[in-house]
């Protein structure tokens, strides 16, 4: 379904409740009443165009934004992304690893192995804040130094040569081992723990990382649709105006 | 797991086979396309999807000779999906025909069959071997590669074959996680553990 900005945002919320945390990071709470999309941008002073194209990326594999809902501005962009990230290090991670410690204690396992596994858990949050840090110090920086350059109509030396050497492409190719960790520790719970004392943790958790999984995917979408083609655009323009 | 892509032009008829692969345990979709998009044969080519399911029609003038070039691609099994109609039109060389006309059932039978038929024979041994359990001892200790293979006076090559189908069998990629698999199962005391986790 294409979410519109003259939809209530109550009724697609009952139509994909997955989006709750989404909306609350553009500041929107639970309580909104019956207003519309356009209405409640207003009310809280967002950009309507890209409320809508992130709740739409986010909610349908086979949306991609138009041309132009692919040049908002960068601040506005890395701005979302952040408020994402704080979500997944903040929020999920420190209730999951919780609800991992609190499952260890009913499977029947001995002290080292229980350990384990949630020790297991603690290197893939290691992993992940590491890859998000590094686009938070490494890839927005440069992303809002090309916006100014192409504003400015200046490039200086640093950034061309940032440009040539190391390209938004290159950090592109680098999500993989984060994914498969994730994909592991599933497996290690589906086929591999001894039978449990209590079902509902072990699903509990299961539940909390598929989830997870998904958010993460929905997220690199995201990145990918409106994110990536920005930049590509940037670097091709910046390129260009060197010869 | 058994990478697939789905190249066809209509939404409709894209988006039921879409759910279908989904439905199917062993298969992931990688992405559909619609047979218009630019260096396609490149794009695939570049995945190498151990799957593709093509309609040859939905391809647009340009990527026209995608079918001939990739059928010679090694453990790529291509699945044609056509209509009745046009199966006359249709180039050999093709590992399975989907109709549009096929019902739920046999489209899965068609396609679970290929999804087992590229798959490995040995692999349907879920046990891990004893030269398996050797080398995945040696992986969880922290050795890489190379130090197992002077250590077993294997090749590096061989070393890596093993290491894929440890990962395939146990569905474990990672040191850390085949790390948990050897421990609970007693093929290695924590003290030996590798500290790179």
């Amino acid at each position: 379904m294409l979410i519109h900005e003259n939809m209530k945002l109550a009724d697609v919320v009952h139509h994909d409740h997955t989006l709750v945390p989404i909306i609350n990071r553009f500041g929107i709470h639970l309580g909104f009443g019956d207003d519309n999309i356009t209405e409640i941008c207003r009310k809280h002073q967002l950009n309507i165009d890209f409320f809508v194209t992130i709740l739409n990326a986010f909610h349908d594999t086979h949306y991609f934004p138009k041309e132009q809902l692919r040049n908002f501005p960068a601040v506005m962009i890395i701005d979302y992304l952040q408020k994402a990230h704080a979500y997944f290090l903040e929020d999920k991670l420190p209730e999951i690893s919780a609800l991992i410690n609190k499952m260890a204690s009913e499977y029947p396992l001995d002290k080292t192995t229980s350990n384990l596994i949630s020790n297991f858990f603690t290197g893939y949050s290691a992993e992940l804040k590491k890859h998000i840090l590094r686009e938070e110090e490494k890839v927005y920086p440069y992303v809002l130094q090309l916006e100014k350059a192409v504003s400015e109509n200046y490039v200086d030396e640093k950034l061309r040569k940032q440009i040539s050497d190391y390209p938004i492409s290159e950090f592109e190719a680098e999500h993989e081992n984060v994914e498969e960790k994730l994909f592991d520790l599933k497996n290690i719970l589906i086929k591999y723990l001894p039978e449990p004392k209590n079902d509902k943790p072990g699903y509990q958790v299961l539940r909390e990382l598929f989830t997870l999984e998904k958010e993460l995917n929905e997220h690199a979408r995201i990145e990918d649709l409106i994110l990536v083609p920005k930049v590509k655009v940037m670097e091709e323009t910046l390129k260009n105006r060197e010869h | 797991m058994k990478n697939i892509i789905i190249i066809e032009k209509y939404y409709l008829i894209q988006a039921g086979i879409e759910a279908l692969v989904q439905e199917i345990p062993g298969l992931t979709l990688l992405k559909s396309y619609s047979g218009d998009e630019p260096h396609l044969t490149d794009i695939i080519l570049k995945h190498k999807p151990e799957l593709l399911i093509i309609n040859p029609f939905s391809l647009s003038s340009e990527n026209a000779s995608l079918p001939r070039k990739i059928h010679s691609t090694k453990n790529m099994k291509i699945i044609a999906l056509v209509q009745k109609k046009d199966h006359d039109q249709l180039s050999s060389g093709y590992d399975e025909i989907l109709f549009y006309e096929d019902g739920k059932f046999e489209l899965e039978k068609k396609l679970r069959r290929q999804a087992g038929n590229c798959q490995n024979p040995e692999n349907f041994h879920k046990e891990l071997s004893q030269r398996e359990i050797t080398i995945l001892k040696l992986i969880v200790k922290g050795l890489t590669h190379q130090e197992i293979a002077d250590k077993l006076f294997l090749s590096i090559h061989t070393v890596n074959t093993h290491r894929k189908n440890i990962n395939k069998k146990l569905g474990i990629k990672t040191v850390s996680g085949l790390s948990v698999y050897a421990i609970m199962n007693h093929l290695i005391q924590m003290e030996e553990l590798s500290d790179r986790m």
